[in-house]
């Protein structure tokens, strides 16, 4: 559709998620060792061709605990902008398209919230919540939803004022009509924008959370988890701390890259 | 001077419910904070004591302004990890926090303006690609593992310091100064390429405005376009985003406290989160979050100090 | 013609080296001595990239000192590209080649970055299309025109201030000692484009570019602003580059034209010459397309559509004491809302088969008045009758009134959809019987909106709004963002499909040459209210209200 898809930044970008992707999708089938298999004999062996990433204190194969610890990530980041997404979007269209007393104190929230770091409002769910996967997803769902909102918001009162919408109405086009099947797909590309950026601040809020001893909680691994245990570490075993650290960063980068493009 | 009068109103107001949701957030927790703090010391004599000791068998109203009013005497009660008044514990670590955060800001406005202005000037060169490059490989490291890396390469292969050899500042400033560069750096590195890369994108915007070829028409120099006609323009949006960046800074050093050892606010916070030590908690959110709409505050009137067209 | 005047400027050169020519007056006009400007095989061209395209063709022209000289074509045509070639002021990206550009003794091709700098702004002036996006918002309208003097005089502050605000009187600003500490978005459009010019003619440059300088303004103040640029060029003997797409204000100021057409110039002459004589066919066309009152003889305007209303009887809409008031935004956290009104009080009726106009300058109430009539403003007060007349609309913007998002074919279906046409085979059938009607070929189906040129979209606008079978139409600014040709070709088709449709329509325009063309009656409308309805051919012989002779003075010979 937009015609700098072909730009290096995209292509590159394209490339590591995919790779990151298909990383990830193994890793819930298969991965070489069990994730919490320990083995004592191989306590923070550095990576060889039994074990590329090296292995943990405990003897656990960093491979495959970054496989399965990556996936637990990914899961919360898309739970996290599917509720984030939907709601807000549902929020932002409504409050976008009618305006009102209900829009203006839902904005007033909204500015309130959006000015505070995401990851001090998930600290404040987590301490009433209790820690957990669950409580994550939801406590970082529901913080995105601003953001998400905001954005529909915006885009929908540009574009309720397009001459294409008055023409709708003219032809007896019913509202909630408008709302979704004109006035939506309008809104995709930088919909589409949102959510990829929604996605990246979600793995880095969750690796943020559970490095805090916050989020996931064991025996489920995730990429935060795992460098907040290698840290101890450092100085004996660097790459337990490195190949979860890496993953990140590749996911982020190559997300942002996309999206850079697209948007 | 109306302006200041109602934003000051605003300004108290929006204080007043910012207190009130932190107040009221940590009501609805599941489980008897009492219950919970006990532990396996809990029997019901002893958590009858507790609930008379803290003021919780009281209403909720009551204890709201029994808390404001503590809070505005700076009072935030007692904390049930370390038996101190949390406002004790508070002033002990506030410092740490506020040092990292200053010298964070300082690292990020001395560095990414000039190279956001440099990188839009030579854009679509060599400089630009590889400014804009190493910026986006930045954003996406989280701070934490920045730390992480820092420490590695810093402390543990080149020995510029010694990881978790923090110094407090009133026994050795200046070896309290050195230490703290280098959270400073992981916090500062990822928002330095966020703005970056706004003031890039702000100053190439109004460079294709056509105020700018007016500019030129009058026989200016492309510096003196640059820096008399543009800059004022780029900066403004750029204003917000510092508040924003500000706010983030806060937040980042919550947990670039833990990476580094630094006995700071976010260190008590979590620590206070992990042991449910609710009243050290309620107060640090209030702090933050009253340091957060403050920053917006002065932001809303530096904005529109530099921008004529906000009325 | 221009060789011998090329010639003619080395010589003068070769002779007074650096010398500057005095200063002239417009009258004093020899051929050849006074020549300010030679262009000799000027091209612009995006090298590079898979586009590469000259945007300007190696074309050559000159100018006397004190002349007037406009340059006329169509958007794309080339004559913004050659202004800003002359001043230097190219975007990244292209690159101007010229034999020679002489101007005022030097030859621009050879001149130093920084020579030329001097010449910007001291010896050679531009003023821009847009005033507001010219100005730099946040410093005070004074601040930017003194840095003219700044940059170009050695003057005190004080000096400075006081030529500037002399600047300003002589552009025509009122209090414009208060206007000197004003910022852009305080004043208005007209007072914008003043202090433009008083920033441009400060340093009394020899030549000033006017690029589209009164497109973005009313009629009325277009008049004034092209008044005041004759003015300037009278009195300073300055010479003037007028760009512009209109006939009309070429006509009214210029001595001489050139006619561009993709990037080459077509034709030259005096302003007599191009008009009574055109010899090229695209002046022709061009001389054509433009919607003239003075040009068309009054027997094809009234025989061929307008007639008196006397022939249309039955009543299809009647409008009583309409009212629209707009609430203001509210002043702070406990302010008031302020409410004006854009519509006040109006009535009148639409006969069944005429085409209504409704003329008048942005913001009096037209576009809100026609708002009302579709239904798409509730909150008005009075009576539109009858409630079930449901008209179809067709918006200026053919950007904006087509779903970017949507294929042609499913934006015409659509309505039938709520129609209740169930089968997809019928919608369809239906959908490339209009396409066919409205003269587009039928595979146009499948495209989206941005394949089509402006035109082709106003056609599928119009196509969307027959579709329910309204029997009023109401026409907003439908010709006003297309180039003249493509409005001429609207018209007509406007035309025809009322004739086999038996519409009627409401037209509603700024544009007087427009609405002469195609109504039967028109109303006159200015801050809401309704002060003159007429027939288009009497209003002009004989305007009853002192804004219509207002509107009517200011519409370019």
């Amino acid at each position: 559709m937009r015609q700098k898809r072909n730009d290096f930044n995209y292509r590159v970008g394209k490339v590591i998620v995919c790779a990151v992707v298909l990383f990830v999708l193994i890793g819930c089938v298969y991965t070489p060792y069990d994730p919490n298999g320990m083995n004592g004999a191989l306590k923070n062996a550095a990576p060889s061709l039994a074990h590329p990433f090296g292995t943990d204190n405990f003897g656990r194969d960093v491979l495959s605990r970054v496989m399965k610890g990556a996936g637990t990530t990914f899961f919360v980041g898309l739970c996290t902008v599917a509720i984030g997404g939907i709601i807000g979007t549902l929020l932002g269209a409504v409050t976008g398209y009618y305006g009102g007393l209900f829009d203006e104190i839902l904005m007033r929230l909204n500015d309130g919230l959006t000015s505070f770091p995401s990851i001090l409002l998930a600290l404040v769910f987590v301490s009433i919540l209790g820690p957990g996967k669950y409580n994550i997803i939801l406590a970082l769902g529901i913080i995105f939803i601003p953001s998400f909102a905001r954005v529909v918001r915006s885009e929908y009162i540009t574009q309720k004022q397009m001459d294409y919408v008055k023409n709708a109405k003219l032809m007896g086009a019913s509202d909630f009509r408008i709302m979704f099947v004109h006035i939506l797909p309008n809104t995709r590309p930088i919909l589409l924008s949102s959510l990829t950026i929604g996605f990246n601040n979600a793995v880095l809020a969750e690796a943020g959370m559970s490095y805090l001893s916050l989020g996931v909680q064991p025996p489920d691994a995730s990429l935060g988890r795992m460098l907040s245990e290698a840290q101890a570490y450092l100085f004996s075993a660097p790459w337990v701390a490195l190949a979860p650290g890496i993953l990140i960063v590749l996911t982020v980068l190559g997300f942002s890259m996309v999206n850079e493009d697209a948007g | 001077m109306k302006y200041l009068v109602k934003k000051l109103i605003t300004l108290i107001i929006t204080l007043l419910l910012v207190s009130c949701a932190a107040f009221i957030a940590f009501q609805v927790i599941p489980g008897d904070s009492v219950t919970l703090a006990l532990g396996t010391d809990f029997t019901e004599e002893a958590a009858e004591q507790m609930r008379e000791e803290l003021g919780l068998n009281r209403s909720i109203p009551a204890r709201f302004a029994d808390w404001m009013a503590g809070a505005v005497r700076g009072d935030f009660g007692t904390s049930s990890q370390y038996k101190q008044p949390v406002s004790q514990l508070i002033a002990d670590r506030l410092p740490v926090t506020i040092w990292l955060a200053v010298l964070s800001m300082l690292m990020i406005t001395v560095i990414s303006v000039p190279l956001g202005i440099l990188a839009a000037k030579s854009s679509g060169g060599i400089l630009d690609r590889m400014i804009t490059l190493i910026t986006q490989i930045t954003m996406a490291i989280p701070p934490f593992f920045l730390g992480i890396i820092l420490t590695l390469v810093c402390g543990i292969l080149l020995s510029w310091f010694t990881p978790g050899k923090y110094v407090a500042p009133d026994k050795d400033f200046s070896a309290f100064l050195h230490y703290m560069i280098f959270p400073a750096m992981a916090v500062s590195i990822p928002k330095i390429a966020m703005v970056v890369k706004f003031l890039r994108g702000s100053v190439l915007r109004q460079l294709s405005l056509d105020y700018v070829r007016t500019a030129r028409s009058k026989g200016n120099k492309e510096s003196a376009v640059l820096v008399r006609h543009v800059l004022k323009n780029a900066l403004i949006p750029v204003v917000t985003f510092l508040a924003m960046v500000t706010a983030d800074v806060l937040a980042g050093s919550i947990i670039i406290e833990q990476v580094f050892n630094l006995p700071g606010l976010g260190r008590l916070l979590v620590v206070s989160i992990s042991n449910r030590d609710f009243a050290v908690v309620q107060a640090i959110i209030l702090y933050i979050a009253f340091v957060v709409v403050l920053i917006n505050f002065l932001v809303d009137l530096l904005y529109r100090w530099l921008d004529p067209r906000v009325e | 013609m221009s060789e011998r005047m090329y010639e003619n400027i080395q010589e003068n050169i070769r002779k007074n080296p650096g010398g500057r020519p005095e200063k002239n007056t417009g009258e004093n006009r020899r051929e050849g001595s006074d020549l300010l400007l030679a262009v000799r095989n000027l091209s612009v061209a995006f090298p590079g990239g898979k586009r590469e395209a000259t945007v300007v063709d190696t074309i050559s022209f000159s100018l006397r000192t004190g002349e007037v000289l406009g340059i006329v074509g169509e958007s794309g045509s080339g004559k913004s590209m050659t202004a800003l070639a002359l001043m230097g002021l190219l975007k990244k990206g292209a690159v101007r080649s010229a034999d020679a550009i002489l101007f005022d003794g030097k030859d621009l091709n050879r001149v130093s970055a920084e020579e030329y700098r001097d010449i910007r702004g001291r010896s050679m002036a531009m003023i821009f299309q847009e005033p507001m996006t010219s100005l730099n918002p946040v410093y005070t309208v004074g601040n930017q025109v003194e840095e003219m003097l700044k940059l170009h005089a050695h003057l005190s502050k004080e000096e400075r201030k006081q030529k500037t605000i002399q600047a300003f009187e002589e552009a025509g600003i009122r209090d414009s000692a208060e206007v000197w500490g004003k910022y852009p978005h305080q004043l208005s459009g007209g007072q914008r484009q003043r202090v433009m010019i008083a920033m441009a003619m400060i340093c009394e440059p020899k030549l000033l570019i006017a690029d589209e300088p009164t497109t973005a303004l009313d009629v009325t103040i277009q008049a004034r602003i092209l008044a005041l640029i004759k003015k300037l060029n009278r009195e300073h003997g300055t010479a003037v580059i007028l760009i512009s797409h209109d006939l009309g204000v070429i006509r009214n100021i210029c001595d001489r034209t050139l006619v561009m057409y993709q990037g080459k110039i077509v034709e030259r002459g005096s302003i007599e010459e191009i008009f009574s004589n055109p010899k090229e066919n695209y002046t022709r066309t061009l001389l054509d397309a433009v919607p003239g009152i003075h040009k068309r003889d009054d027997a094809k305007a009234a025989g061929a559509y307008g007639t008196a209303a006397a022939e249309y009887r039955d009543i299809l809409v009647s409008v009583r004491d309409l009212t629209v008031a707009y609430k203001g935004n509210k002043e702070g956290l406990f302010g008031r809302r302020r409410v004006t009104e854009a519509v006040s009080h109006i009535d009148f009726d639409i006969y069944k088969g005429e085409i209504l106009g409704l003329v008048g300058e942005s913001g009096c109430g037209k576009s809100t008045t026609a708002k009302a009539i579709a239904g798409l403003i509730d909150s008005y007060t009075g009576t539109i009758t009858p409630d079930n007349r449901k008209p179809q609309m067709v918006f200026q913007d053919p950007y904006g009134s087509l779903n970017p998002c949507k294929t042609i074919g499913w934006i015409l279906e659509e309505p039938l959809k709520m129609q209740g046409m169930k089968r997809a085979v019928d919608r369809v059938a239906k959908a490339k019987e209009l396409l066919a009607e409205v003269g587009l070929p039928v595979e146009y189906a499948a495209r989206y909106p941005r394949d089509l040129s402006g035109g082709q979209r106003q056609r599928v606008a119009i196509a969307a709004a027959l579709i329910t079978g309204p029997q009023l139409l109401i026409l907003d600014e439908p010709v006003s963002a297309l180039d003249v040709t493509v409005q001429a070709q609207i018209l007509d088709l406007l035309q025809r499909i009322r004739r086999q449709h038996n519409l009627t329509y409401l037209f509603i325009s700024h544009d007087m040459n427009v609405i002469y063309q195609i109504c039967d009656r028109v109303c006159v409308m200015t801050q809401g209210t309704i002060v003159e309805t007429a027939a288009p051919r009497e209003l002009i012989a004989n305007p009853k209200h002192e804004y219509t002779r207002q509107l009517l003075a200011s519409v370019p010979e």
